[in-house]
C-alpha cells in the first residue's frame, strides 16, 4: 500500500494533469501567481541540486545566474526587441558559459572556502550591476514593455497563463536533465566527488571536468528561470535579483526536501514557496521572513539534515526490514 | 549607508585648493590628499582589526566560519544605539555593558547549537549563515529598516593636525580599537585560558591529550569572540549608520581581512585590516566612491582561490 | 616499468622524501618496505598523483607521470589501494565497483550509469573476492575485512598494468590476508605488476620477490628477500626504531 502510494507512476501523472489544467480551473490572479512561482523555486532548486546536491558543492551565489539571464533578456527586448519566451532559451547559453568559466576559477576551493567564495561572487555581480548604470541603469533596474505576443498586450484575467505555462515547460525540462544526469555516469560521478572527491579522483573520475560541468548546467536553467523572471514582473533592480538570500532561498528549499535526491526539491519548493508568499502578505512590511526561512534552515540543519525525503525512506526502509523481520521469525 | 563612513572631510573648494587632476573615472589625488586617505584608511583598518579578530579567533579555535559574525556586530550597534538614546551613555562607555551580554549569548550560542555540528569545517557556513538571517529578520522587525546612528556630542569634530583633518569618530575608534586589541592579546599570551586558547588553535588533539577541555575553550572562544563583537559594534554604531540588512556588508569586509590575513591568525587580520583599510579608501578617492567595496570582494574571491592560506595563515595539507 | 628519479618532497621544514630513486620492474610483485616515517605513502602519494614532488621525476612505461593529475594517472593504468579503506561509503558494492572509469569520452560520460557488460564484469570480480551476496549492500556496512576487498576489487574494475597495495593485510585476520596474498600471486601470474607497502614482514617476505627499503625518505637497500633480512643497514633501520625484522 505504502509503495503504491508512493509510487512514480502515480503521482507523476497525477501532478502533470494537475498543472497542465490548474489556470483554466484556478482563475484566482492570486493564485495563478503563487503557482508559478512556486514552480519557478522548484527549477531554481532541482537546478542547484545539480552541483549542490549530487556534487555536495554548496553554492550560495547562484543567484547571480538567476539574475544574469533576467538582465540578459531584458537588454534584449529592450534593445532588439526579442521576446523573452524566445530569446530565454538562448541567452541563457550565454549564462551557462559564464557560469562554466567561473566555475572553473571557484572550484579549485573546497568545502567552506566554495561557499565563501560563491557570496564573493554574487556580491561583485550585483556591485557591477549597480555601477554599470549606462547598460543596467544602475540602481534603477531595468523595466520591460507589459507582456504580450506581437502587437497584442494579454488581457489583465489572462496576463498569468502563459507564463504558467512557459514555467511548466521549463519545470519539466528541469527535471528531466536531473533525471538523465541523476541515472547517468556523470551523475555517479558526481555523486562519488560528494561522499569523497580524493578516492573519486583517484579511481579516474575527472572531478574537475565533472564539477565544473554541473556548475554550467545548472546555471543554464537558473538563466531561463531568470529570463521569465524579468519578463513575468516586468522589473528587475540588483539588489533584490543579486541577493544573497536569493540564493539562500534555493538551498534552503532543496535542503528541506532534501538535497541529492531528484525530487526533494520540487517538495520543498511546494512547501516553501506558498508558506513564504503567505508570510510575506500576513506580516508584509517587516523582515519577519527573514527570520522564518533561517529559522526553518536552522531547525532542518539541526535536527533533519537529510530532508523530508530521505528521512520519510529511511522510515519506509527501517519498517520494510521490520517487517521482513518479523515475517521470517515466525 | 557607506557615504557618512568613507569621505574624507574635505570640501570642495579644499580638494582644488590642492589640485586634484581627473582622468576618466579615475581620479588622481594631490599628495596632500593621498597621505591624509592613507592615514584615514589605517584608521578605518584599525576598527576593521577590531571587528575581525573575533571572527579569526573563532576560526582558529573551533575552524568554524561564524558568517553571522556581522549580525552580532549590528546586534552590538542596536545595544549601543538603545543605551545611548535610553540611558545617554557613551557608546565606549556602553562597551562595559554590552560585551559581557554578548558573550554570554556567544557561549551559550556555541553551547547549545554549534557544538552538535559534527563537521563543522564543512557545515559551519549555512548554518551560521542561518542563524545571520534569522537575527537579520528579527532585529529588522524589532526595530524597523531606519538607519541609525549613534552621535555623542564630540560626533561631528574634526581634529586638524598640519593641515590633515580627521574626524574625532575615527581618531577614537581607532584608538578604542587598539586598546581592545590589546587587552585580546594580554588575555592570550598571559593568562591560563589564553594559553588554553592557542594550545588548541595550534593542535587540537594535542592540547585535548595534555588535559584541555576544549569544548570548554570553544565555548569561551566563541564567546571572547562575540563580545569582541559587542566592541566593535559599539565603534560601529559611532562612526557608520546601519539597520539589520548591515550586517550582510560587514561580514563580507571581515571575511575578507581574515581570509586575507590568513584564517585563524590575528596578526594577519590586523595586517590585511590596514591594507584594505586602506585600499578602500583609496578606491573611494581614486575611482569613486561606489566601486569602493569592491575591494573587499575582489580580495576575498581571488585569496581563497590563489592563496587560500592568506598572508600569515597555515597551509593546510590536502588529504590523500 | 615504473622510475623513480630523484624524487623528492618536503614539508614545511620536515623532508618526507629526500632525493630518493627506484624501479619496479614489470610483471613482478615488489615490496616497499621501511620503519614509520621513512616516506612510503608519500611516495605512494606522488606516484598516483596527490602531491607535486618538489624535485625529481616519475616516470611509468617511459612516459613522465609526475604533474599529471591522479585521475589521468589512473587512466595510464595505475591503480591504488588506500592505507585506510577508502570507499564511497553510502553507496552500494556494485556502484562502488561500477564508478572506476578507465576510459573516458563524452558519449560514454553520460551515458547510461550502470551498463550490463560493467555489471557482469563487476559480478566477476566480486565472485573472486567471494561477495556476490553483497551487490547491494551499502558499503559502509560491510565488516572491515570485506571492506578491504571490495575497495581491492573496485580497482581491478579499471584493469590497471600496476597495482600499488598500501598495507593491505593491515587490520585484517591471518585467514584474509591469506587470501589476499593468493589473490594478488593469481593476478600476477596473469601480468599485473605490484608494488606492496606493507609492516607484515611475513606477507612481503613470502609474496614480494624484490624488496626496496626506505629510511629517512632514501632507498638504503634492495633485492631478494633474503638478502634483505641479512641487510645490516636494514637491520640498523628498523632496530634503530621499535620494528622487528624477520619471519
Amino acid at each position: 500500500m505504502m509503495r503504491l502510494l508512493l509510487s512514480n507512476r502515480i503521482w507523476l501523472p497525477l501532478g502533470l494533469a494537475i498543472l497542465l489544467a490548474y489556470p483554466l480551473v484556478q482563475r484566482s490572479q492570486y493564485y495563478q501567481h503563487v503557482m508559478i512561482m512556486t514552480m519557478m523555486a522548484a527549477v531554481l532548486s532541482s537546478s542547484w541540486n545539480i552541483i549542490g546536491g549530487y556534487a555536495g558543492y554548496t553554492s550560495l551565489g547562484h543567484a547571480a545566474f538567476f539574475g544574469l539571464g533576467g538582465y540578459l533578456v531584458a537588454l534584449a527586448h529592450n534593445h532588439f526587441d526579442w521576446h523573452p519566451f524566445i530569446s530565454t532559451w538562448f541567452l541563457a547559453v550565454i549564462v551557462m558559459t559564464v557560469a562554466l568559466i567561473l566555475g572553473w576559477i571557484s572550484l579549485r576551493t573546497h568545502g567552506s572556502a566554495f561557499v565563501v567564495v560563491t557570496i564573493a561572487m554574487v556580491f561583485i555581480f550585483r556591485l557591477v550591476a549597480l555601477n554599470l548604470s549606462s547598460i543596467t541603469n544602475g540602481a534603477r533596474g531595468l523595466t520591460q514593455p507589459r507582456p504580450g505576443w506581437g502587437d497584442v498586450q494579454w488581457s489583465p484575467d489572462f496576463i498569468k497563463v502563459p507564463f504558467h505555462y512557459m514555467m511548466l515547460v521549463l519545470l519539466c525540462l528541469t527535471i528531466f536533465a536531473s533525471w538523465r544526469i541523476r541515472q547517468s555516469k556523470f551523475g555517479l560521478g558526481l555523486i562519488a566527488i560528494r561522499e569523497d572527491e580524493g578516492k573519486a579522483e583517484a579511481v579516474g573520475i575527472n572531478t574537475m571536468l565533472y564539477k565544473v560541468l554541473a556548475f554550467g548546467f545548472s546555471a543554464y536553467f537558473m538563466g531561463v528561470a531568470g529570463g521569465i523572471y524579468s519578463y513575468f514582473f516586468t522589473y528587475i533592480d540588483p539588489q533584490f535579483i543579486f541577493d544573497v538570500f536569493t540564493g539562500v532561498t534555493m538551498v534552503l528549499i532543496a535542503i528541506l526536501g532534501g538535497r541529492g535526491t531528484l525530487w526533494g526539491p520540487v517538495l520543498g519548493a511546494f512547501i516553501m514557496e506558498p508558506l513564504g508568499n503567505w508570510v510575506i502578505g500576513t506580516f508584509g512590511g517587516t523582515q519577519i521572513h527573514l527570520a522564518v526561512f533561517g529559522g526553518i534552515l536552522l531547525v532542518v540543519m539541526l535536527f533533519m539534515p537529510q530532508g523530508i525525503l530521505p528521512t520519510i525512506s529511511n522510515v519506509v526502509k527501517q519498517r520494510e526490514k521490520a517487517r521482513v523481520a518479523n515475517a521470517v521469525s515466525q | 549607508m557607506l557615504g557618512q563612513a568613507v569621505l574624507p572631510a574635505l570640501t570642495q573648494r579644499q580638494s582644488l585648493l590642492f589640485c586634484q587632476r581627473s582622468f576618466g573615472i579615475v581620479t588622481l589625488p594631490s599628495t596632500h590628499l593621498l597621505i591624509q586617505t592613507v592615514i584615514l584608511g589605517m584608521l578605518v583598518g584599525g576598527v576593521y582589526a577590531l571587528m575581525s579578530s573575533g571572527l579569526t579567533l573563532i576560526f582558529g579555535v573551533m575552524r568554524v566560519i561564524n558568517v553571522a559574525h556581522g549580525a552580532f556586530l549590528i546586534l552590538g550597534a542596536y545595544c549601543t544605539y538603545w543605551l545611548f538614546q535610553i540611558a545617554g551613555l557613551d557608546p565606549l562607555i556602553s562597551i562595559a555593558l554590552t560585551a559581557p551580554v554578548l558573550f554570554l549569548l556567544g557561549w551559550l550560542v556555541q553551547r547549545y547549537v554549534l557544538s552538535r555540528l559534527d563537521n563543522p569545517e564543512r557545515s559551519s557556513v549555512l548554518i551560521t549563515f542561518a542563524l545571520a538571517i534569522t537575527m537579520e529578520g528579527l532585529m529588522g522587525t524589532f526595530w524597523k529598516t531606519t538607519l541609525r546612528s549613534v552621535k555623542p556630542e564630540y560626533a561631528s569634530q574634526v581634529i586638524e593636525f598640519a593641515t590633515y583633518r580627521f574626524p574625532v569618530t575615527r581618531l577614537i575608534g581607532f584608538s578604542a580599537a587598539i586598546l581592545v586589541l590589546l587587552m585580546l592579546y594580554i588575555i592570550l599570551q598571559r593568562t591560563n585560558l589564553g594559553r588554553a586558547i592557542r594550545a588548541t588553535i595550534q593542535d587540537r588533539n594535542a592540547a585535548q591529550l595534555v588535559g584541555v577541555n576544549v569544548q570548554a575553550v570553544s565555548a569561551m572562544t566563541f564567546g571572547i569572540g562575540i563580545a569582541t563583537a559587542a566592541a566593535g559594534g559599539s565603534l560601529l554604531s559611532m562612526i557608520y549608520s546601519f539597520n539589520a540588512s548591515s550586517q550582510t556588508d560587514w561580514i563580507t569586509r571581515i571575511l575578507s581581512v581574515i581570509v586575507l590575513g590568513g584564517m585563524g591568525s590575528l596578526p594577519g587580520a590586523l595586517v590585511a585590516a590596514l591594507i584594505l583599510g586602506m585600499m578602500e579608501q583609496l578606491t573611494a578617492v581614486v575611482v569613486t566612491l561606489y566601486w569602493s567595496p569592491i575591494v573587499f570582494y575582489l580580495f576575498l574571491f581571488l585569496t581563497l582561490i590563489f592563496r587560500p592560506q592568506g598572508l600569515m595563515g597555515e597551509i593546510t595539507r590536502e588529504k590523500a | 616499468m615504473l622510475e623513480v628519479n630523484q624524487i623528492s618532497k618536503a614539508f614545511g621544514g620536515i623532508r618526507a622524501v629526500d632525493g630518493c630513486s627506484l624501479g619496479v620492474e614489470r610483471g613482478s610483485i615488489t615490496g616497499l618496505i621501511g620503519p614509520n616515517g621513512s616516506g612510503k605513502t608519500t611516495l605512494f602519494n606522488m606516484i598516483t598523483g596527490f602531491y607535486q614532488p618538489d624535485g625529481g621525476s616519475i616516470l611509468f612505461n617511459d612516459q613522465p607521470i609526475h604533474h599529471l593529475l591522479p585521475s589521468q594517472i589512473c587512466h595510464r593504468g595505475i591503480g591504488r589501494t588506500f592505507q585506510i579503506t577508502r570507499l564511497f561509503w553510502k553507496m552500494t558494492v556494485l556502484e562502488n565497483m561500477i564508478v572506476p572509469v578507465r576510459h573516458t569520452g563524452w558519449r560514454t560520460l553520460f551515458s547510461q550509469g550502470v551498463k550490463k557488460h560493467e555489471e557482469e564484469r563487476a559480478m566477476e570480480l566480486l565472485e573472486l573476492v567471494g561477495l556476490t551476496n553483497f551487490r547491494d549492500e551499502e558499503a559502509g556496512k560491510l565488516s572491515f575485512g570485506q571492506q578491504k576487498l571490495v575497495e581491492f576489487a573496485a580497482i581491478l574494475m579499471s584493469d590497471p598494468e600496476l597495482i600499488l597495495l598500501d598495507e593491505p593485510a593491515g587490520g585484517i585476520n591471518p585467514v584474509m590476508i591469506e587470501k589476499i596474498m593468493e589473490m594478488v600471486d593469481a593476478l600476477n601470474h596473469q601480468g599485473k605488476t605490484f608494488l606492496v607497502v606493507e609492516h607484515n614482514m611475513r606477507l612481503v617476505m613470502e609474496l614480494c620477490q624484490h624488496i626496496i627499503v626506505l629510511d629517512h625518505g632514501q632507498k638504503i637497500a634492495e633485492g631478494k628477500p633474503a638478502a634483505i633480512q641479512n641487510d645490516p643497514l636494514v637491520l640498523e633501520a628498523y632496530l634503530g626504531s621499535t620494528e622487528h625484522v624477520g619471519a
